[in-house]
């Protein structure tokens, strides 16, 4: 388990995490979203020792992380970078051995990654051969070929089309059921929603909102309703607590002031019997993310 | 050795002892000394047989000495005694000359085309045997005229200051060329190795690799790697060096042009040998540290030449002082200049062969530069440290004072 208490960062007269507390747990995934200067990077940069926390600890099973519990640790960092001029193999290797792997578990384990991950090329190809997304595996590769315990990724689906995202993902999500800890940061509120476990808002350095996902939307209640059916923007404008209303496709978002309007918009658009679609859901971390940037 | 230090070591040596660049470097001079030699080789086998031909007309006596010392002239006796007949021969350019001998003179005579002949070998020769047959005449035994001919023995001795005298074997002109060839090697393999390093470290901070490999192994650890890697290549350079000029010696054992080489170093002993390697040695280490320590604080590619043009630049300082030192080698500041580390390995092992200075000194400005090799690796992995992940707009050298105004704080 990892863990970081009342972890404090600053750079001058800038605070880049404020007394931050955290838990990671083996085989749960911990999503991190703020805006860009937000503090996720810096988070990060604090977990692996890049740089020192000005107060607070972080500790993995209790004490501090040291240099042997590092080889445990798979990081994806938010610039990718690899030797453009040594080949997948040669590369993949040595970022192994660093991690405790052995070359001829490495070369073995890698062809099964390239095969899973649908690389397109030879291991024996030079990395400055790559497509981008394909580099882009090749550095996760790195990131995962060892099993880690624990993996820290920043922004692992940047940069990646939805093929891509979705096979990355998968890797992501068979770590977890394999057990590691992951904490991953992310701008697409959609795919931290699908794969995360817990969620972590960062503002300014300083959490915001934390928990299971499903928990945070719930917290802000049912208020966001999506209905189809013969009605007009006008009628359901007319509703009493209705806030917003906008045209999506064949029907409507609407955005409530309480969970109980959505029971008079249910009776209203049910009136005459069957409609095609109705739905009250809490509002997505999209919305919720945007919610609490705009509250700044 | 911990595991992390020796992969990181082994990866840097491997990832360029594998690439064309490293064997281009490695090989371009030998492949340089065996183009010249070839060149020279087949001059001299175009030009045919250089060694003079000379007829010894007038006193079978003296012809029968000329012809003992064949070899020692550097000349071949022709078989020609008659006078007209070597003249006819001289005209057909047959012969290169013709040396007459009267009772008390002697002309060589030699025509336009003529090779090379040693007249002060001649002269000294002719003396030897004018001095013989008149000690003859003058009642002498062999054994006094002997002694009459024998050479003054005149020995060169350097006084040193501690009143031990030892002898100068070597001649100035390979002094010379020792305090060229260390000068050169240090210099040559500080500015390509110094590069490599700085490139290295460049490449991968500014491409973020730094960030992947420093969230599996420290800092100090992917530091004293590549410096040890890249020090491996340069040792493993000088290493092929040697085997390829061992290899070169028994192929041209019996050489002439090897044997007078071989005279010419024939006081260069074992132990200066080895001194004169571990410095050259301990001043590439010192530099790849400086090296390391400044590309550090490097952010992209482009800045690589910046870093080491100061290395570049100190280098080539202790190089240009080593030509000084051989025209004024008891000059204060050059005394104090050849304990100074970086500059040192240029001096001391030159002083110490010309003996300018004793071992002892010479071990003391060794020994200086190993301790600043220590201090210096220790005070770089810091600032390694601090700064392979930082990226500042100052320039390098600002940078470099600030760390190091840190550090002292």
């Amino acid at each position: 388990m990892i863990q970081l208490t009342n972890l404090n960062k600053q750079f001058g007269q800038t605070i880049a995490v404020n007394d931050m507390n955290m838990t990671l747990e083996p085989g749960k995934v911990m999503g991190l979203i703020g805006q860009n200067g937000a503090g996720k990077t810096t988070t990060f940069r604090l977990i692996l020792n890049f740089i020192a926390p000005t107060s607070g600890d972080i500790t993995w099973n209790g004490h501090p992380i040291t240099q042997s519990d590092k080889q445990k640790i798979g990081f994806l960092p938010e610039e990718r970078g690899l030797y453009q001029k040594l080949t997948i193999e040669e590369q993949i290797l040595y970022f192994s051995e660093l991690h405790g792997m052995t070359r001829s578990d490495a070369k073995i384990a890698l062809a099964d990654w390239l095969k899973r991950l649908d690389v397109v090329g030879k291991a024996t190809d030079k990395v400055q051969s790559l497509s981008k997304g394909n580099a882009q595996k090749i550095q996760m590769i790195a990131a995962l070929i060892f099993n880690p315990e624990f993996i820290i990724l920043d922004e692992p689906f940047s940069g990646l089309d939805p093929v891509n995202t979705s096979i990355m993902m998968n890797e992501i999500v068979r770590m977890r059921d394999n057990g590691a800890m992951i904490i991953f940061s992310s701008h697409d509120m959609n795919n931290v929603t699908k794969i995360s476990d817990n969620l972590t808002m960062l503002k300014q350095g300083k959490i915001v909102l934390q928990g299971g996902v499903q928990e945070i939307r719930e917290q802000f209640g049912r208020t966001k309703v999506y209905v189809e059916g013969p009605f007009s923007k006008a009628e359901l404008a007319s509703i009493a607590g209705v806030i917003h209303i906008n045209q999506q496709g064949a029907g409507f978002d609407i955005t409530i002031n309480d969970e109980a309007t959505g029971h008079q918009i249910f009776d209203f658009v049910t009136r005459n019997g069957y409609i095609p679609a109705f739905s009250q859901q809490p509002p997505t971390l999209d919305d919720i993310f945007r919610q609490e940037v705009a509250l700044s | 050795m911990n595991s992390g230090l020796i992969i990181v070591m082994k990866q840097t040596f491997r990832s360029h002892f594998k690439t064309r660049g490293y064997w281009l470097l490695v090989l371009s001079p030998i492949i340089f000394a065996v183009v010249v030699g070839g060149i020279i080789f087949g001059v001299t086998q175009m030009q045919g047989n250089t060694t003079p031909t000379v007829a010894v007309i007038g006193n079978s006596q003296v012809r029968q000495v000329f012809i003992h010392d064949e070899k020692a002239l550097g000349i071949k006796i022709s078989k020609i005694t008659d006078s007209q007949k070597a003249n006819r021969s001289l005209t057909a350019q047959d012969l290169d000359g013709i040396l007459t001998l009267n009772s008390e003179n002697a002309t060589l005579t030699t025509q336009p085309k003529s090779n090379t002949i040693n007249k002060e070998a001649f002269v000294s020769v002719l003396g030897n045997i004018s001095r013989s047959q008149k000690a003859a005449s003058y009642g002498l035994t062999a054994k006094q005229t002997q002694d009459l001919i024998q050479p003054f023995n005149l020995k060169s001795v350097v006084k040193q200051s501690n009143n031990k005298s030892t002898n100068g074997e070597n001649s100035d002109t390979a002094n010379y060329a020792i305090a060229i060839a260390i000068g050169i090697i240090t210099t040559v393999i500080v500015m390509w190795y110094a590069s490599m390093i700085a490139t290295e470290i460049a490449n991968e901070k500014s491409s973020r690799i730094m960030e992947t490999l420093l969230a599996a192994t420290s800092a100090s650890i992917q530091y004293f790697g590549k410096i040890i890697g890249i020090f491996a290549l340069a040792v493993t350079h000088l290493l092929i060096y040697i085997i390829a000029g061992a290899i070169g010696y028994a192929i041209l054992q019996n050489n002439t042009m090897l044997d007078g080489i071989k005279q010419t170093f024939s006081g260069v002993t074992l132990g200066f040998t080895l001194y004169a390697i571990a410095f050259i040695l301990i001043a590439v280490a010192l530099y790849l540290v400086l090296t390391a320590m400044i590309a550090s604080l490097i952010n992209d590619n482009a800045q690589v030449q910046q870093a080491i043009q100061p290395i570049t630049f100190l280098a080539t300082t202790g190089y240009m002082f080593s030509f000084i030192m051989t025209n004024m080698p008891n000059n204060f500041a050059i005394k104090i200049l050849s304990y100074v580390p970086f500059i040192s390995q240029s001096m001391m092992p030159v002083r110490l062969v010309t003996k300018v200075e004793t071992w002892p000194a010479a071990i003391l400005s060794l020994v200086i530069s190993f301790v600043t090799l220590i201090v210096l690796a220790w005070f770089g992995k810091n600032i390694y440290a601090k700064n392979v992940l930082s990226y500042s707009d100052d320039k390098i050298m600002s940078q470099l004072i600030k760390n190091i105004k840190n550090i002292k704080n």
